[in-house]
């Protein structure tokens, strides 16, 4: 009580001296000259201060004296100071703009070909969560995207097809790293999956064409996959499914977290109780091992390390068309990948990181009598740093260098054949932001490979605009290159990249919920490699192809409308032809089906704890060259392609899911294609099978477990 | 003469000492908590929250008013038409850097749940995948770092009766921390007098969740 008597003196013989108050009068627009409501001023170091009212007009009482300084701050706009000397009692203060910050909050994005899984991104095309409750998706990644607009499904395969090209010019990546041999190796029309569960990932970045100059070695698309941060709490995983079953641990603390994992997959049992239209020896079955750890370092720094390491394979009879002989087709595979990358802020603002993968593939294929190996080797290593030079601009700057080993054995024969390529990149990219409302991105990546002996500079250039709150107009070309697929460098060293060139324009609406997106898009392909003779043995590779491939495509989602329920429709067209592979002229492939339609609905219902979903894919059919027909090269389509896909979660706890699926519920006989017999039978037909599915439906059950010390764990976590 | 110098120093000490006990801060706190307590319309909520980050401007050791305007920039979001993510998002710019002022403070913790519970609000089916267990993690924190903070029990009582009420389980376990947060207000109620000025909110939200048990 003392203290503060003392110090009532005090201040009062401080004051006594300026007991007077003056009165500042003055008004804030913001830059359209509009007043800006709620900004706030005051006078540094003391509490004497004001809020602007409605109209940018405000009224600030001080009994501060002399020489201050005026401080207009509000949340989002630039901090503005202003000097003042204070000495009548009323003073009308210059009227002062503020200029509102570009963040990443208010900031527009570029959306031309990129769609954005996050759960922070403002244009919702794909939730992370979606890409388990997508029902034709089975859990798989690619699953998910093939419901996205420019993807073709083509079910006999598998793998992501984007406009017009076929599987190998995606580029997949996991926190920037290239990673080799994603998807898991097959044969005879069974369908692959990725070889990633989905759980790794805390987001993706899906682009279908146009992207950064970071991206290279994909002439269609990028998959940018990133992983989650630190787990933030210790628990254990069971799994339980018609197929297999595994166990995932997780240790975390606040500075770091490891989670490792097995998961057994054996499709046998449930061959043996539903019956498959492909004749199995052995059914698909692998293992594999896993362990991902992510650890703090310092405040702005983590390091993250992931490596897996699988093993599988199946053995199949293979029809031969014209007669009633099979061929056994026995497949082993041994893969691993391993990641370690860095990332961190430094003080002066620049964002820095580093990262090493390794991919390593085994195939060991017996065709009858024949035994082949494959080997493929990619080591990436890479460094990039992003400086912020202003809000307004942006630098990134990137080296990489690729060591690519590859080699082909003939088993008995003792033959092999194989090459090693190194390949080193740079790259730059440039952000320009003229205001928050427009933004130019301009890239430059060059290239070189030891084995081609060839460099290459890929130009790419991006631009956005934000036409009102809620749409925005994005614009994208760039050139790309992409060295021919392993299988056909080992026959020919000297083939040269092939080249694209992406044109797109896109909008996107977006509100609460809703989001609708239009893109439309043309594509160049040259230096596409050609033979002659047959897919399984090519000779005289060339790069001797071209082709073109041009469409548009429209998405609309709405989560807003119906209660507890979310749906997307997806339309892409594509018109592609294409002189590629043992094509003589310009055809349309038959990865690129014109017309593709895609449904997702998913409906969550309160009283059961249940999600259900429904997912529906449709398009026109599949080119193939029938020879009965005439000479001309894909002369034929297959009827259309149709599948409804159901699925139901039910969470009867918060650490427990059961899913059931089924995918093409109506049984359908879709066709991807048809196999001719090399020569005409008696009747002077080239008899054969269709590529057909492994078998009508697929059925799934599985039952997911987390088991936590922490009773608050729960499994909404994994839905 | 000696004696004068031995006075201006005592002054000089006191003055140094009473820094800490700042009575121009505490009233200009008072002032702020007193308008926070009866906002009418989103003008005067901004009007409050430029009042407290006034205050943390002039006083940057203070975690306060940093602390009060994330929980009025909160408030605002939950009662006003706003865009209400970039409101959530301000509140837990501000939240961190009270954390920074103040590591491991309850009361902050507490805080950074709710904010993270109105951004799990406006989007429950695709943030709560990685909200919700955030958030229940938080809380749990907030209650360790101070167990008679009856906010950070009030907190995660909602949460768990949330959780309850969606798997159809009791809410026995959301009442029983609903109660016990019921006992530290009034542990909290005795101590507040004119010159409190420390977070003293969230009585009625324990008691709604309390609505729900027999």
């Amino acid at each position: 009580m003392k203290t503060k008597a003392i110090l009532f003196i005090y201040f009062l013989l401080l004051n006594s001296n300026a007991f007077g108050q003056t009165e500042l009068h003055g008004k804030v627009l913001d830059e359209k000259g509009l007043g800006l409501p709620g900004v706030n001023i005051f006078i540094k170091g003391s509490f004497d201060g004001a809020s602007s009212t409605i109209d940018g007009t405000f009224k600030l009482t001080t009994t501060e004296k002399d020489f201050q300084i005026l401080v207009f701050q509000f949340l989002g706009f630039k901090t503005k100071e202003l000097a003042v000397t204070l000495t009548e009692k009323t003073q009308e203060i210059p009227t002062i703009t503020l200029t509102e910050e570009i963040t990443e909050m208010n900031a527009v994005t570029i959306s031309a070909g990129a769609m954005e899984a996050s759960d922070e991104s403002k244009s919702v095309i794909l939730r992370p969560l979606d890409i388990v409750t997508t029902p034709s998706a089975m859990g798989d990644i690619m699953g998910a995207f093939q419901t996205l607009p420019g993807t073709s499904t083509v079910g006999n395969d598998g793998r992501l097809f984007v406009r017009g090209g076929d599987a190998t010019e995606v580029g997949i990546y996991i926190d920037g790293m290239r990673v080799g041999n994603a998807y898991g190796t097959t044969t005879g029309n069974v369908p692959t999956r990725t070889r990633f569960n989905p759980n790794l990932f805390k987001g993706t970045f899906f682009s279908t064409g146009g992207y950064s100059a970071e991206y290279g070695q994909a002439l269609s698309s990028a998959l940018a996959l990133n992983t989650k941060d630190l787990s933030i709490r210790s628990q254990g995983d069971l799994s339980l499914m018609t197929v297999g079953g595994g166990y995932s641990h997780t240790l975390a603390n606040e500075k770091q977290s490891i989670t490792a994992s097995a998961n057994y997959f054996n499709l046998g049992p449930y061959q043996g109780l539903i019956k498959q239209e492909i004749e199995f020896e052995a059914a698909p079955n692998s293992w594999d091992l896993e362990l991902a750890a992510q650890k703090k370092l310092g405040k702005n720094s983590l390091l993250k390390v992931m490596a897996r390491t699988e093993s599988g394979g199946m053995s199949l009879w293979q029809p031969l068309p014209g007669t009633d002989k099979k061929v056994l087709v026995d497949l082993k595979n041994d893969y691993s990948f391993a990641q370690a990358n860095w990332r961190t802020l430094t003080k002066n603002k620049w964002t820095l990181f580093a990262g090493v993968s390794y991919s390593k593939n085994h195939d060991k294929i017996a065709y009858d009598s024949l035994l082949i190996e494959r080997r493929n080797e990619i080591l990436h290593l890479k460094g990039t740093a992003i400086k912020d030079i202003s809000d307004r601009l942006s630098a990134k700057f990137g080296v990489e260098h690729f060591m690519h080993p590859y080699s082909e054995t003939l088993v008995k024969e003792g033959l092999v054949r194989n090459y090693n390529d190194r390949e080193s990149y740079l790259f730059t990219e440039w952000d320009f932001y003229l205001n928050k409302n427009l933004v130019f991105r301009g890239g430059l990546r060059a290239g070189t490979s030891s084995l081609s002996r060839e460099n290459w500079i890929d130009p790419r250039f991006s631009v956005a605009y934000q036409l009102n709150e809620k749409g925005k107009l994005s614009f994208a070309a760039g050139r790309f290159h992409q060295l021919p697929i392993e299988n056909f460098r080992v026959l020919n060293i000297d083939l040269q990249n092939s080249e694209s060139n992406h044109l797109i324009l896109n909008y996107l609406f977006s509100k609460d919920g809703l989001t609708f997106r239009a893109e439309t898009f043309y594509k160049s392909y040259d230096q596409l490699v050609t033979f002659e003779g047959l897919p399984d043995a090519p000779e005289k590779l060339t790069n001797g192809g071209s082709g073109f491939a041009k469409g548009i495509d429209f998405f609309f989602r709405d989560r807003q409308s119906i209660k507890n329920t979310d749906y997307w429709i997806t339309y892409s067209y594509v018109d592609s032809k294409r002189r590629f592979n043992q094509f003589q002229s310009r055809v349309q492939p038959s990865f690129a089906p014109k017309h593709n339609l895609s449904i997702v609905v998913k409906h969550f219902m309160v009283p059961l704890k249940s999600q259900i979903g429904a997912s529906f894919a449709f398009n026109d059919g599949y080119t193939y060259t029938n020879p009965n027909l005439d000479q001309a090269e894909m002369n034929s389509k297959t009827k259309s392609f149709q599948n409804l896909s159901l699925s139901w979660s039910y969470l009867p706890k918060p650490n427990l899911i059961i899913h059931l699926a089924c995918t093409n519920v109506l049984g359908r006989d879709n066709v991807f294609g048809y196999t001719f017999s090399p020569k005409t039978n008696a009747q002077g037909i080239f008899e054969s099978i269709p590529q057909g599915q492994v078998a009508p439906r697929f059925l799934f059950l599985g039952i997911f477990l987390t088991l936590s010390k922490d009773k608050t764990a729960n499994n909404l976590n994994n839905l | 003469m000696k004696k004068t110098i031995l006075t201006i120093a005592l002054a000089f000490i006191w003055i140094s000492f009473a820094k800490a006990i700042d009575p121009a801060y505490e009233a200009a706190m008072q002032k702020q908590i007193l308008a926070m307590n009866s906002i009418p319309n989103l003008e005067s909520a901004q009007e409050v929250t430029n009042g407290f980050l006034r205050i943390a401007e002039a006083k940057n050791e203070e975690w306060l008013p940093l602390y009060y305007a994330a929980y009025n920039q909160t408030m605002a979001a939950f009662r006003f038409d706003v865009n209400k993510d970039n409101y959530f998002d301000q509140a837990l710019e501000l939240v961190q850097k009270a954390e920074n002022i103040a590591p491991n403070n309850s009361e902050i913790t507490a805080l950074k749940g709710f904010v993270l519970m109105g951004k799990l609000s406006l989007d429950p089916a695709s943030r709560g995948q990685s909200l919700s267990p955030e958030i229940m993690q938080i809380y749990g924190k907030a209650i360790n770092l101070d167990r008679e903070n009856p906010r950070a029990l009030t907190l995660m009582a909602q949460m768990e009766l949330g959780m309850a009420q969606f798997f159809g389980s009791g809410p026995e376990k959301a009442c029983g921390m609903a109660r016990m947060a019921l006992d530290l207000y009034k542990k909290e109620e005795a101590k507040i007098n004119e010159d409190y000025i420390l977070p003293t909110w969230g009585k009625s939200q324990s008691e709604e969740v309390l609505k729900n048990c027999k």
